[in-house]
């Protein structure tokens, strides 16, 4: 949870706690993974129950559905996320790197530009 | 620090505190599921109109619910010991604090360059300016450099104490007569505000920890020592 925002800043958004816990709006990839989950909880559901007219296993097979549907899409959007955050760090440095040493025989760009041209 | 009636972690401060916070979230996920089929399954035991006194064995589902439990604190334990291993990794720290747990009060030392020893007291109410937050807020802060490592060593003069700044993610048990290391890197600029985390007497809540991290240009001009 965050301090109360500067002016300027973004506002967090209002949170909402399933099962008075898990703060779908504020975790990352959260809202998206449940979402997934709910809507593959529902075809998986709903078909089976096309299928076979079964009610109590029908529901079975939907509250299977939305836990495997939202591990998936957690994971698969966690790995992205802390893909993105190594990316956004490395380019932070390459920045600053940037910054501090233009001009200088330690510039990145003039180490990258006399290996090309080697 | 945490506003009013705060549940949550506060903001990282520290790479190690962002990959506790991700472990976090990682984990409350699986605690969330969990909770989900535990609902259901009770939903579905007070919902049922089958009922057999004569069932004696079920050999698959004890296999399931033996193997999955397993599987799930294997998912667990290998990013919480990922973490807890890069927690140690000591990486040639550009500066190491003293930190003196004392009943009831901090004292810090700055030996590295110069012999600044100095004690850190709560502010009593009374003492308060306008903006100064209650209980805690002290007469000296511990003035500290970002993007640098720094290792603090912990220990305590009389009983238990315990360090704590919650948005770096440290807490280390101040221990009279063993001295503890910990080292952070802290990310951003600001005034960080911990507790002391080991019941220490009747002022126990009362011997806060305040960090005033600062650049590292106007750290080396020696604030610091100008005290």
């Amino acid at each position: 949870m965050a301090a109360p925002p500067e002016p300027g800043e973004p506002e967090e958004r209002k949170s909402l706690k399933l099962l008075g816990f898990l703060d779908v709006e504020n975790t990352p990839c959260a809202r998206h993974s449940i979402l997934y989950g709910s809507l593959g909880s529902v075809v998986a559901g709903f078909g089976h129950f096309l299928f076979t007219s079964e009610i109590r296993r029908s529901c079975d097979v939907g509250v299977g559905g939305f836990i495997l549907v939202t591990l998936g899409c957690w994971f698969h959007c966690r790995y992205n996320y802390a893909k993105q955050r190594i990316q956004e760090r490395i380019a932070r440095e390459e920045i600053k790197k940037k910054i501090l040493y233009e001009g200088t025989h330690l510039d990145p760009e003039r180490k990258h530009n006399g290996s090309s041209s080697n | 620090m945490a506003h009013a009636a705060q549940v949550g972690l506060q903001d990282a401060t520290s790479p190690i505190m962002e990959e506790l916070i991700t472990f976090h979230d990682h984990t409350l996920m699986i605690i969330f599921l969990i909770c989900f089929l535990v609902l259901y399954a009770l939903f579905l035991t007070l919902t049922t109109k089958l009922t057999n006194t004569n069932i004696s064995d079920a050999q698959e589902m004890e296999t399931v619910w033996t193997i999955l439990p397993a599987i799930i604190l294997v998912l667990i334990a290998l990013p919480s010991l990922r973490i807890l291993y890069m927690a140690d990794e000591v990486n040639d720290p550009s500066l190491t604090i003293k930190s003196i747990g004392h009943q009831w009060y901090w004292t810090y030392e700055y030996t590295d360059y110069g012999g600044l020893i100095f004690n850190s007291y709560m502010l009593p109410p009374l003492f308060l300016e306008p903006g100064d937050l209650r209980l805690l807020d002290v007469d000296n802060r511990v003035v500290l450099p970002i993007e640098a490592p720094i290792r603090m060593m912990i220990t305590s003069q009389d009983v238990l104490h315990s360090w704590a700044v919650p948005t770096l993610g440290l807490k280390t048990d101040a221990i009279p007569g063993r001295l503890n290391q910990t080292t952070f890197t802290a990310t951003r600029p600001g005034v960080y505000y911990g507790q002391c985390s080991e019941i220490c007497g009747a002022n126990h809540s009362f011997m806060p920890i305040v960090l005033e991290l600062i650049p590292l240009k106007i750290f080396e001009m020696g604030p610091v020592f100008t005290l």
